[in-house]
């Protein structure tokens, strides 16, 4: 264990180094300096909004009956997921000339329509959910309620 | 994966002389970007999840316990920050959209040895911690509680002590299916610049093949080239230099003995899309330029700054066309009019366009 330790850790060490080093030295000191702030900018971001939306949201999602808490929770990740991607495309839509058939679809439309599908699929396993729960064939109810 | 792909990315841009670039397989660069491209992407939801799932680190208190715990909390730092740049700089570049001052091709491949260094840390580090993880049955135990890491025999010792959750959430398994299908959903509706047939549900691909003129996308026109006047004009000449150096017209050149060939255009930004060529072979100009199949063959282009030239070395020689038409049309100037080049497994920049100039040695 000890030598894959010091081998990754060495290896990591010197491609981290050799990054870093030729950012240093190859970027102009004004660009270097505008990276430094996206990096930190980047984490700010994230840690400071992004996160705390998500946990929120998660604490929030507490007031939603266990049962069908899971599939709302599915559905919100991968629409939130998908949404992260489709943003800038959004933005940037039919920014660029023609010739570089770049960025022409209807991306708005495409998410509207993506995320509906991860809606109606998650309404569809809860509805299976659901209808199985009331089989008569006795299988036992609620074996993860409350997880 | 994306490291990888992302260095041979590189190596087509700045080969070894020794060590050409092969001419087959054909489709060998538009995999390999292609790839860049897609696990690129597909990283983003799952740096997202990940650090969702870390968070709660942040917050541990004490904030910083020793020397050697600030330098960890400091790497984790490098690792977050470069993995969240690099994957939104990388993701910004396939939309062709470049928010900030520093050059993007040189900048995005130190900070992939910055990021890939810090991964190989970060491993490193926790692998007592991934071992463990790896080897209890925690399919489905509740994703937040799992086994205390203050009763886990081998924590690393960073981790300190977790207070239990305060609410239950989807089980570990649940969180799999959910992520898989956010990746799987992303890569499928982006894919569709790469792999032609998927370009129906690209939903939220960026680039549409079938949209660009000839049925091929363009990113450099002729106009922001600066070469309309000089693609267009009655006195261009084809200038070959060597041991017997020529000089062919427009008439000249288009009624020299061509071929077809079926290549990609594959670009750096992961598109790409196959389309037929035809053109005169390279290779029939340098033999009458004095040269052979082993010569080094620079092409120029009437683009005056930018990527306006590039080499060929070894199998690509033989195997490179100076193409006149595309998919059965004579190419537009967006295109490369009079001619451009047109090689297997190589980046798109690098088939120049707009020739004037070869030079045999």
């Amino acid at each position: 264990m000890r030598e894959y330790r010091i081998a990754l850790g060495v290896a990591g060490g010197l491609l981290l180094t050799f990054g870093v080093f030729r950012l240093v030295t190859e970027l102009d000191a004004s660009d270097l300096l505008v990276l430094l702030v996206w990096l930190i900018a980047a984490v700010a971001l994230h840690d400071g909004l992004i996160a705390p939306i998500t946990v929120g949201t998660g604490i929030a999602l507490a007031a939603v009956p266990a049962r069908g808490r899971r599939y709302l929770q599915g559905a919100l990740l991968v629409g939130a997921l998908i949404t992260v991607i489709a943003i800038p495309l959004i933005g940037r839509q039919g920014t660029q000339p023609e010739s570089k058939a770049i960025l022409l679809r209807d991306y708005t439309a495409n998410l509207a329509l993506l995320l509906g599908m991860t809606a109606a699929l998650a309404l569809a396993l809860y509805v299976l959910r659901v209808l199985r729960e009331h089989e008569p064939a006795g299988a036992p109810p609620g074996q993860d309620e409350g997880d | 994966m994306c490291f990888v792909t992302g260095m041979l990315s590189h190596y087509q841009y700045q080969p070894w002389s020794w060590l050409p670039v092969p001419a087959s397989p054909v489709q060998a660069y538009r995999v390999t970007q292609g790839l860049h491209v897609a696990t690129g992407v597909a990283a983003i939801p799952l740096l997202l999840v990940k650090l969702w799932s870390v968070y709660p680190n942040l917050f541990r208190w004490p904030p910083i316990r020793s020397m050697k715990h600030a330098l960890e909390r400091l790497s984790i730092f490098v690792l977050v920050a470069s993995a969240l740049v690099q994957l939104t700089t990388g993701f910004l570049n396939t939309l062709n959209w470049y928010p900030w001052p520093w050059s993007f091709p040189s900048t995005h491949r130190y900070l992939g040895y910055v990021l890939i260094g810090s991964v190989l840390l970060h491993i490193a580090l926790k692998l007592p911690d991934i071992k463990y993880g790896l080897q209890a049955r925690l399919a489905d135990a509740d994703v937040l509680t799992e086994v205390p890491w203050n009763e886990n025999p081998l924590a690393h010792s960073n981790a300190g002590t977790v207070p239990p959750p305060v609410m239950s959430a989807m089980n570990r398994r649940g969180l799999f299916v959910a992520v898989g299908s956010g990746i799987g959903v992303i890569v499928l509706t982006t894919v569709g610049q790469t792999v032609t047939p998927l370009a129906r549900i690209g939903l939220l691909a960026t680039r549409e093949a079938s949209k660009g003129p000839q049925g091929v996308p363009v990113n450099k026109t002729a106009m922001s080239a600066q070469v309309l006047t000089l693609a267009t004009a009655e006195d261009w000449r084809l200038e070959v230099t060597g041991p017997t150096p020529f000089t062919l017209t427009l008439d000249e050149l288009e009624s020299m003995r061509s071929v077809s060939e079926h290549f990609p255009l594959s670009c750096v930004e992961g598109w790409s899309v196959g389309a037929e060529w035809r053109g005169i072979p390279v290779i029939d100009l340098v033999r009458r330029a004095g040269g052979d199949a082993s010569s080094r063959v620079e092409v120029f282009s009437l683009q005056p700054n930018g990527y306006n030239h590039s080499m060929l070395v070894g199998p690509q020689v033989g195997a490179a066309l100076l193409a006149t038409h595309l998919n059965g049309e004579r190419i537009n100037l967006d295109h490369g009019y009079p001619v451009r080049l047109i090689a297997p497994n190589r980046p798109g920049v690098l088939n120049t366009k707009w020739l004037r100039r070869i030079e045999v040695t």
